[in-house]
């Protein structure tokens, strides 16, 4: 029982960072769901991070509020960023979107009342796994609910085909812009709970390799179902640590070569619906002959 | 007045730089359909390659630039082979192509930052000419006119070739439709992969002449002339040489003489945003707005 105590205490950082991975998948999720490559969940991230650390340092607020004012920061930012972003081709919104986490660590950088500039800034709070656990579960829930609502079967047609999706009276415009409301909500929650998991933000907290980290989860669980990043992010945060084991210098080659294989080899990532719905009906089929037969 | 014209020559010198860089990567994106995010890494490799040149073989200017063309160009053929040529065989999105040039990105990233463990790498003195021109009243360092002039060649080399080749024609062709290209003789994935060299080329270029100026060349070389590069393609097209080049003059423009009131360094920032600006203004509409159009 103690081999199992310390094999929680060595493993609970990892755990917590999964988690907290998950969350941001799933915001980028939320929007490349509705068709739309965007990096800008680690924006959203970098929103929600810095006014949860503020709040924390500078107010007494409980840390459910905290969170909720980290998500709506998130969520402000989103619309606002939104609104641009989705008039924007699809290749054109990435780039955008990549562009702004580019050019984000420069504005972060330069206002070191809010985000303490280039030392960053040190969380004495620390998080509890339990309450990071609980949000990712409700957010699932809520990721699950929109899933099988109205609006998440709107937003795989107008993934699928704009066109239909039009046709069918489905304002594409507006579904957009939701998704990236939903993911800069997601997102700027991740955010607070990355920082206070980390007890420490920077400007490097939320750049390019957070948002790399987040899409290559995405790729790899897969972007046609809510538990695709899920798991993904599941395996992009255990993965990192064997490389960091076996291969230290060059870690990040090898999560760059994951990402590449998966790209080429799994391009529908590991939870795939139709996959699942193909052995189901086939398994059905079997089933039915047999017992016909 | 000296001062504004000096800021004025000083843009230009930065501006071609930007402008080298854009030609590279719109020639990509016009050609292949590909946004690659990993092409400032190109730069950097190339800038490293350059310096290797110049420190260890003690080679001339002109050498160096061709040592860190020639790394780029070959490292951008390496990646379009191993990278983007199994999505282009399955015939996947281009938005996959984006995914793996992030993935791209983030492996040469590491990998030079391996190469520049100690930092502070820059080109030795006497690799470069440091010569200040005097006409009449303005001074002009010899190193900015050497990057106005690589601009001119490669600008004035492309369009021909892209324009007035056969080359030129089938990668046109290429990026019009593929398949089509394909049919009527052109070897599709030879153009693939001398676009990507050329594109590789022109950041490898950029990298060097940028590298010269720096004090430090390492992985945020590649990120600055990426930012600013994009920003250049968007706002002049991509495959539209011309137009890249003003952009890209522009906003190098911009931040000479505008750095002056901006608070210092917020250069990138104002690429960002201007690269946004423009592209919200040439926006290619997305799928359901007024650009729907079916076959």
């Amino acid at each position: 029982m103690d081999g199992l105590g310390d094999l929680w205490a060595a493993y609970e950082g990892t755990f917590g960072l999964a988690m907290v991975n998950a969350m941001f998948a799933l915001a980028c999720y939320a929007t490349l769901a509705a068709g739309m490559l965007s990096f800008a969940a680690v924006i959203f991230g970098a929103a929600g991070g810095f006014l949860g650390v503020q709040l924390v340092l500078h107010t007494a607020l409980p840390l459910g509020a905290v969170m909720l004012a980290s998500g709506l920061a998130g969520l402000a930012v989103a619309l606002a960023l939104g609104a641009v972003l989705v008039r924007l081709d699809g290749k054109w919104l990435a780039l955008a979107s990549l562009a702004l986490v580019m050019a984000m660590r420069e504005v972060v950088l330069r206002v070191p009342a809010l985000t303490g500039g280039a030392n960053g800034l040190s969380v004495p709070v620390r998080l509890p796994l339990g309450w990071l656990a609980l949000t990712l579960f409700v957010v699932m829930i809520g990721y699950r609910g929109l899933f099988h609502s109205w609006y998440g079967i709107a937003t795989r047609v107008q993934r699928d085909d704009p066109t239909v999706a039009a046709g069918l009276g489905v304002d594409i415009g507006r579904m957009r812009l939701v998704a990236f409301g939903v993911s800069g909500f997601t997102g700027g929650v991740a955010g607070v709970l990355l920082a206070l998991l980390l007890q420490f933000v920077s400007p490097d907290t939320f750049y390019v390799h957070l948002a790399f980290t987040t899409i290559a989860a995405v790729v790899l669980g897969g972007s046609y179902h809510w538990l695709g990043p899920v798991v993904g992010a599941g395996v992009f945060t255990v993965l990192p640590m064997l490389f960091q084991w076996l291969l230290p210098d060059v870690q990040d080659v090898a999560e760059g070569a994951v990402l590449l294989l998966a790209m080429i080899f799994l391009p529908r990532g590991l939870v795939d619906p139709r996959v699942l719905l193909m052995h189901l009906t086939v398994a059905q089929a079997t089933r039915s002959r047999d017992r016909s037969g | 007045m000296e001062l504004l014209i000096a800021q004025t020559i000083t843009g230009v010198a930065l501006g071609a730089l930007y402008a080298l860089f854009g030609i590279g990567f719109g020639l990509v994106a016009a050609t292949m359909g590909i946004l690659n995010a990993a092409q400032g890494c190109y730069a950097s490799f190339g800038a490293l390659a350059g310096l290797f040149a110049a420190d260890q073989l003690n080679l001339p200017l002109p050498l160096s630039l061709l040592a860190g063309m020639g790394f780029a160009a070959l490292v951008a053929v390496a990646v379009d082979q191993v990278g983007f040529q199994p999505l282009r065989r399955r015939g996947g999105g281009m938005l996959g192509a984006l995914i793996v040039s992030v993935a791209v990105w983030v492996m040469l990233d590491s990998l030079l930052g391996v190469a520049t463990r100690q930092p502070g790498r820059s080109f030795p003195e006497d690799s470069y000419p440091h010569a200040v021109l005097r006409l009449g009243i303005v001074q002009v360092p010899a190193m900015q006119i050497v990057a106005v002039l690589c601009l001119v060649l490669v600008a004035v080399g492309v369009s021909r070739v892209v324009t007035g080749t056969r080359l030129g024609a089938a990668m046109r062709a290429v990026g019009f439709n593929a398949a089509a290209a394909g049919l009527s003789g052109v070897n599709a994935r030879l153009i693939a992969m001398v676009t990507a060299g050329l594109g590789g080329a022109a950041a490898g270029l950029a990298g060097v002449l940028a590298g010269i100026t720096s004090a430090d060349v390492g992985v945020a070389l590649g990120h600055g002339l990426m930012l600013k590069g994009v920003a250049a393609v968007a706002v002049g097209g991509p495959g539209n040489v011309r137009g890249t080049v003003l952009a890209g003059l522009g906003l190098g423009l911009l931040e000479a003489v505008g750095g002056r009131y901006l608070a210092g360094g917020f250069g990138d920032v104002a690429g960002g945003a201007l690269l946004l600006v423009f592209l919200l203004l040439r926006a290619r509409e997305a799928p359901g707005f007024a650009g729907l159009t079916r076959a």
